[in-house]
């Protein structure tokens, strides 16, 4: 016997005002750069934050960054799961953005855990198509 | 022997439907750095941090006090958070409070904030199922049941709701400002859960709400005035239990006659020049007159009734406008503390009670089973 059903998605979708500093951030990874920010120190974090881990301070500018860095510290995923950034092994590593004093943590598509190694130059990959979210930097490649 | 307490400064935000101009952390600095510009301190002046929001599940952000540390100047300092509910504002302060009464800290920063637009408070209340019935249709049932054993005219409500939204006219910061109200225009707005009308009801806000306390030697060594802690307490009963009173729980009641104690309070209706308390929905002001001894049983509506209760009566109660006018929940509690220290300092400018140098704040939350109270006085003792 047929009995009546309905297909039913329960969701709730919550929403993130960024406000304008990391809100910069992300509208330059939809626009295909990074950004970063001036403390009040001098010092250039990035990622971008609105205040100043070290004391608090509100922070200041944002300046544009290259797309290259240096792998500070990494570790290797042998084996990536479902929400992992990339589906072939990968390494996740702290990168510093030249120009930046601060680092930010992200996919290294290596190819074998063997390239990997502190020190290592990377340069930023952009997805084709981006909407102003963390993903639109799709992983760090090694530079040739 | 305990250290004293005071409020050396206090800030709040501009509360709004939505706050979509700043981040949460942008929200929580609005309202911080106005109190540390009112305590003429920095960030490196503060020695903790103690935080407090309702359930995490209304923004989705869990532990949200973490990733705050950095907005908040928290790092390497103690950072503590404080978990009680609707009334986690007031809560909050007194936690703070005994940081400095009990001599580990001399001056703390005390925060509570809601962001309710980022996400949806009633599914968050349910515990993320569907079909809860929001507080509205908790609370309406006892204040039916308080209307019908006090045999109050049906428009004592109204009468809360208009005052209160009068006195959100002279407050900056309130969020609802509803000028022109009549109690009739109250009773033709839609009923939301009989006895509740939707003017008689709180809003949804953003906002936060911030205070910097001090023990003695900072208190002293302020330029401005300051508003000394009298008394401190916080009381809590199971939401349902055979016998309970859940118009007049035994919890509020106690936590009442514990704070007005340690405050030297014998007889609160003549010795408080004003009370801020939590009323949400408008009869919960004659619930809560009565269940703080302010008035006898079944007898709290004859205060409102008789004027009592307004900006220029013999106790005035809700001089900001309450959370009917502004409710951002985690820090609806705490702008009730705020609201008592602005009183006694004598800060509250166009809501200034005249003289007012002894003052109640008071906070509920969860089904009307936790509390949190305080006595602050423009005296030490």
């Amino acid at each position: 016997m047929d009995r009546p059903s309905e297909n039913f998605t329960l969701a709730l979708k919550y929403k993130r005002t960024l406000g304008p500093v990391v809100g910069a951030f992300l509208t330059g990874l939809r626009d295909g750069r990074l950004v970063g920010i001036k403390t009040a120190e001098g010092r250039v974090l990035c990622p971008p934050l609105e205040y100043d881990p070290a004391n608090g301070q509100r922070t200041g500018e944002l300046v544009d960054l290259p797309d290259n860095g240096t792998v500070e510290s990494w570790s290797w995923v042998s084996e990536p799961q479902r929400k992992h950034p990339l589906e072939r092994p990968f390494a996740f590593a702290t990168i510093r953005i030249d120009g930046a004093d601060s680092a930010l943590v992200h996919a290294v598509d290596a190819g074998s855990r063997d390239v990997m190694a502190a020190g290592l130059r990377v340069k930023a990959q952009y997805a084709e198509e981006r909407t102003g979210r963390m993903r639109d930097l799709e992983c760090f490649v090694p530079i040739a | 022997m305990a250290e004293r307490c005071a409020v050396l400064g206090g800030g709040q935000t501009h509360h709004r439907r939505v706050r979509d101009d700043v981040s949460i952390a942008g929200m929580l600095r609005e309202a911080a750095e106005r109190a540390l510009a009112d305590a003429d301190m920095d960030w490196s002046d503060v020695d903790a941090v103690v935080t407090g929001k309702a359930p995490d599940p209304f923004e989705g952000i869990m532990m949200p006090e973490l990733y705050l540390t950095d907005a908040l100047g928290g790092t390497g300092k103690p950072n503590i958070r404080v978990h009680t509910a609707g009334s986690v504002g007031g809560s909050t302060a007194v936690v703070a409070s005994h940081l400095i009464s009990s001599g580990v800290h001399e001056r703390v920063l005390t925060i509570s904030w809601e962001k309710q637009s980022e996400g949806d408070t009633t599914w968050g209340l349910s515990g993320g199922r569907s079909g809860g019935t929001g507080a509205g249709g908790a609370f309406a049932p006892y204040m039916l049941r308080y209307r019908e054993n006090s045999g109050a005219p049906e428009n004592t409500g109204f009468r809360v709701a208009l005052k209160d939204r009068r006195n959100a006219l002279k407050n900056e910061y309130a969020h609802l400002k509803l000028a022109n109200l009549t109690e009739e225009a109250i009773k033709e707005s839609p009923l939301l859960w009989y006895p509740v009308h939707r003017l008689e009801s709180c809003p949804t806000s953003d906002g936060a709400a911030c205070m910097i306390l001090g023990n003695e030697k900072a208190a002293r060594a302020h330029s401005k005035p300051v508003a000394w802690v009298r008394g401190t307490a916080v009381r809590s009963e199971l939401g349902q239990f055979p016998g309970r009173d859940p118009v007049d729980p035994q919890a509020g009641r106690d936590c009442a006659a514990d704070v007005y104690r340690q405050a030297g309070i014998s007889d609160p209706r003549k010795d408080l020049d004003c009370v801020e308390c939590y009323v949400p929905f408008s009869w919960y002001e004659p619930m809560w007159l009565e269940n703080l001894h302010l008035a006898p049983k079944n007898e709290g509506w004859k205060l409102t009734m008789e004027g009592v209760t307004e900006l220029d009566g013999d106790l005035p109660l809700n001089m900001s406008g309450g959370v009917l006018s502004t409710n951002p929940i985690g820090a609806s509690g705490m702008l009730r503390f705020l609201e008592a220290s602005m009183q006694v300092r004598g800060v509250a400018g166009e809501h200034q009670v005249d003289g007012a140098s002894l003052a109640l704040g008071h906070a509920y939350g969860g089904n009307a089973q936790y509390f949190a109270m305080w006595v602050v006085g423009s005296d030490p003792d």
